[in-house]
């Protein structure tokens, strides 16, 4: 044990850092929650289109539905939008006179109800059961612990983000 | 009674630091066991997303965009990008512009069309 300042200057360093960890904890832990979200999203939406292609026994018209991946931006009717595309597709340039927002499909999958809410913390118990059931046994304390209360957005606002 | 204020500190420092030095050690193995879980999740999340038959599953209807989208009568674009593609928006106040750079092949963007609420 060295001197007294020596101490309580090594118990300061210690204590940045166990502050330095807890946050860095508290972003992994926003982190799964969002990858055990997209997996419940995922699986309930694969769930879904196989019922309903087997309910109607055809797969739905190619131009009404949208392949995941994507990302969406929706703006006002009355926005006037100048887009200019390179000639191979692979650039473009939007200008927008007004605000516009942009969702990725995970937020589309969410607002649909695909993660039984558990984004917000608003999941019934029989969601619960059955939201459980679509994640491996090892992650089901986390579903458990997202149904009770609202997670921390953190780690969503990079993910989607709004102008305006 | 006379004590020495410094030897004071220094055992509570002692004792402080005895018990920051556990907590140091309970954190790392929690965030050992959070990068494990992160990662085990992530695998299965790309398992599942690239498995043919679940691509082929992996779809909205065009009324389940237009359903979230709010107010219901607004303009909605999709753009569907390959992986890696920059998306960049500029700052409200110089305007409002979205720059799209692929560098693995084309992005495609379409409108939904507004009346796909109306089958619901």
């Amino acid at each position: 044990i060295g001197l007294p300042t020596n101490s309580a200057q090594e118990c300061q360093n210690l204590e940045v850092e166990r502050q330095r960890r807890l946050e860095r904890i508290k972003q992994k832990q926003s982190q799964l929650q969002e990858l055990i979200l997209q997996q419940i999203a995922f699986k309930n939406l694969v769930q879904r289109n196989r019922q309903t292609e087997q309910q109607t026994n055809r797969q739905p018209p190619h131009n009404s539905v949208i392949h995941l991946p994507f990302i969406i931006v929706n703006t006002s009717k009355k926005t006037v939008i100048d887009c200019s595309i390179s000639n191979d597709k692979f650039e473009y340039l939007f200008n927008f006179d007004n605000m516009f927002e942009i969702h990725d499909d995970i937020e589309v999958l969410k607002r649909m109800g695909m993660a039984y809410g558990l984004e917000a913390g608003k999941c019934s118990p029989e969601d619960l059961k059955v939201a459980r059931g679509l994640v491996p046994k090892a992650l089901e304390p986390y579903v458990t612990e997202m149904a009770q209360g609202p997670i921390s957005s953190v780690f969503m606002t990079g993910a989607s983000s709004s102008n305006g | 009674h006379i004590q020495w204020l410094g030897s004071c500190v220094d055992g509570q420092s002692v004792v402080r630091h005895q018990h920051l030095q556990k907590e140091l050690l309970e954190l790392t193995e929690a965030e050992g066991k959070l990068d494990e879980l992160i990662r085990k999740c992530d695998l299965q999340l790309q398992l599942l997303t690239e498995d043919p038959q679940n691509k082929k599953l992996s779809y909205v209807m065009c009324q389940d965009v237009r359903m979230v989208v709010n107010p219901a009568d607004q303009l909605v674009m999709v753009i569907k990008a390959p992986p890696e593609t920059q998306l960049q928006v500029s700052e409200p106040s110089v305007g409002y512009q979205i720059a799209l750079k692929s560098s693995r092949g084309p992005v495609d963007v379409f409108l939904v069309p507004e009346d796909s609420s109306k089958v619901y």
